[in-house]
């Protein structure tokens, strides 16, 4: 079986962050962060696409590639060795909406690709600034953008990127395809939760991935990446994960920024595309409440 | 039966290559076959495999989703067999990329996953995995005067003294509509590659079978706010590293335990030639600052005058 578990998360999110704090578990005291080797696994990472297959991607369609990815995933994890004598668990960032391939298998592998996951969701109205300073557009294209069935990370209109084609779709619909299918355990962060008291929520999460932490761990995990230090890190040394576009990759980092960041035009309309979903993970909407009786995903 | 020289080797190929230039004469006796056959979709006992290849003994099988099933036999016969919609193009592009590569691996060829030009009557190679700008350094320095010898797959041999060098393919440049737009070379793109993909081929081709001593080796990195851009020679070890991972297909290395074959290329190039980290943004509007940052390194090192 299995010992991965995914970090599933629409992008800017908080995946990052929780990577962070993950690998800051593992570290000793005394030892520094170095934010530019997180050692954290990306399910769409290109060359171990290439690197597996002997195929070169660039040269391939979006379904031939998706229909080899199942074979990725499912492969046995690489040797981790033990922690605290239990097998280690592997954590492996992941953007992808949880969809099936051309053939009908889940992208991912489903139950043989990990034995679970941490799914990360945060706030639509602050995921809307945080996207349109990673792609480099207006806050009304993020808006589109989050509604958009089509939207993708992994595609770039000057050459290659370095990752594979990762399908997003909507926001609502990321949310709930991950919330909804029945093939591995979903554990939900709330990033808002997360900030608010990162202690319990990173401990609680790792008690579900199989993970023995000590206090200790946890709370030097958590000063090491205190967002203040992160900032610090990236204005020092860079990082090397900021889009291409973006100027910084850590910039606010709040919860509830969009209140003074959104116009309200652009809240109504995040609240009218994806209302259900927020008031399902609790997110308090400011215009009319949602219309009731919708279950996950239904939009 | 249609015949050409790819990496220093006589091919003869019943299945069309368009991207390359087949030889005016014919071959008695081709170091290596490409002919269409039975191809099985699994080997028996394989000793290794991934998610589309397995190796049992010396056969290698590579299945291309959509496109075909290859089955390589001792570095010296490749059998096709295409699937349901295969297109004979498709099966051309992946035969001369990974199944060649491959087939280098099979031989127990050092072969790097590099471009390479002709600066002064030396090869000069460019590593780098997908996406790493192999081709645009290719298509650049072909604009600017030093011609193609290489796409993506470069051998590594060695004359009669020893020397580390390469051989032209007469292949054509893959390039990316963006890139062959911004270097200005929209009128000389063909077709794309495959059916989708805004990849296409180039003209110029290399020229075919030249053989040319290497006179440098650059592995392709990108600047970054902590990794500044500039040239850099690697000292041996590092340069050792840099070639096993640039092989055209690292994990083969591994697989079939060919790490002292790239040890001692790696040495080889390191000592006659040189083996360089050539950091730079990969923005288009800096590549002919790019291509005069290399051309004053080859004065310096001898390869211009």
């Amino acid at each position: 079986m299995t010992n991965r578990v995914w970090l599933a998360s629409y992008p800017k999110s908080g995946n990052t962050w929780f990577r962070i704090l993950i690998h800051c578990l593992d570290l000793e005291p005394g030892d520094t962060l170095d934010i530019n080797r997180l050692g954290t696994p990306i399910a769409s990472a290109r060359a171990p696409f290439e690197d597996a297959t002997l195929l070169d991607s660039d040269i391939m369609t979006r379904a031939e590639i998706e229909s080899l990815r199942p074979r990725i995933h499912e492969r046995p994890d690489p040797d981790l060795g033990h922690h605290h004598n239990r097998p280690a668990t592997q954590f492996v960032k992941t953007h992808d909406a949880y969809s099936l391939t051309p053939q009908g298998e889940p992208l991912l592998a489903g139950s043989r690709g990990a034995k679970g996951a941490i799914l990360i969701v945060r706030d639509p109205r602050d995921v809307v600034s945080s996207l349109a300073g990673h792609k480099h557009i207006s806050r009304d294209e993020a808006v589109t953008f989050l509604d958009n069935p089509d939207a993708a990370f992994g595609v770039s209109s000057g050459g290659l990127p370095s990752h594979l084609h990762q399908q997003l779709g909507r926001w609502s619909d990321h949310v709930a395809g991950w919330l909804n299918q029945r093939d591995i355990a979903v554990h939900l962060v709330r990033f808002e939760d997360l900030q608010r008291d990162t202690a319990h929520i990173l401990r609680d999460a790792m008690a579900f991935a199989g993970r023995t932490v000590t206090r200790e761990q946890v709370k030097r995990a958590v000063q090491m990446a205190d967002f203040g230090a992160l900032q610090a890190k990236e204005a020092r040394t860079g990082f090397r994960e900021t889009a291409s576009k973006a100027t910084v990759f850590f910039r606010r980092g709040q919860a509830g920024a969009w209140r003074d960041e959104l116009t309200l035009r652009q809240t109504r309309d995040i609240e009218l595309a994806h209302g259900p979903m927020m008031a399902t993970i609790g997110y308090d909407l400011t215009f009319s409440p949602p219309p009731p009786h919708r279950k996950f995903g239904q939009s | 039966m249609q015949y050409f020289r790819i990496a220093g080797l006589t091919v003869g190929s019943d299945l069309p290559l368009p991207q390359m230039t087949a030889m005016t004469t014919s071959a008695s006796s081709p170091d290596i076959h490409i002919r269409r056959g039975p191809v099985p979709e699994t080997l028996p006992h394989p000793g290794a495999s991934g998610p589309t290849w397995e190796i049992a003994g010396d056969q290698f099988l590579l299945r291309v989703p959509g496109v075909a099933r290859f089955l390589l036999q001792a570095g010296r016969e490749v059998l096709f067999e295409p699937y349901d919609r295969g297109q004979p193009s498709d099966m051309a592009l992946f035969a001369t990329g990974t199944v060649f590569g491959i087939l280098l691996h099979q031989r127990e060829q050092a072969v790097l996953h590099a471009s390479a030009v002709n600066v002064g009557g030396r090869a000069v190679l460019f590593c780098g995995r997908s996406g790493a700008g192999k081709s645009t350094m290719a298509a650049a320095l072909g604009a600017a005067g030093y011609s193609l010898l290489n796409d993506d797959i470069s051998v590594i041999g060695r004359d009669g003294e020893g020397i580390p060098v390469t051989h032209s393919d007469g292949r054509q440049l893959k390039l990316w509509q963006e890139a062959a737009d911004a270097l200005g070379l929209t009128d000389c793109l063909g077709e794309t590659v495959r059916d989708g993909i805004s990849k296409h081929y180039v003209t110029p081709r290399s020229s075919i079978g030249e053989t040319l001593p290497i006179g440098a080796v650059y592995m392709l990195g990108e600047a970054q706010p902590s990794r500044q851009s500039g040239i850099a020679r690697l000292n041996i070890a590092d340069a050792a590293h840099a070639i096993i991972a640039n092989a055209y297909r690292p994990f083969l290395v591994a697989a079939m335990n060919q790490k002292p074959l790239y040890l001692q290329s790696a040495m080889a190039i390191s000592k006659n030639a040189g083996v360089f980290l050539l950091t730079r943004q990969k923005d288009f509007a800096r590549i002919s600052e790019i291509v005069g940052g290399l051309e004053g390194h080859w004065r310096e090192h001898g390869l211009l005058a």
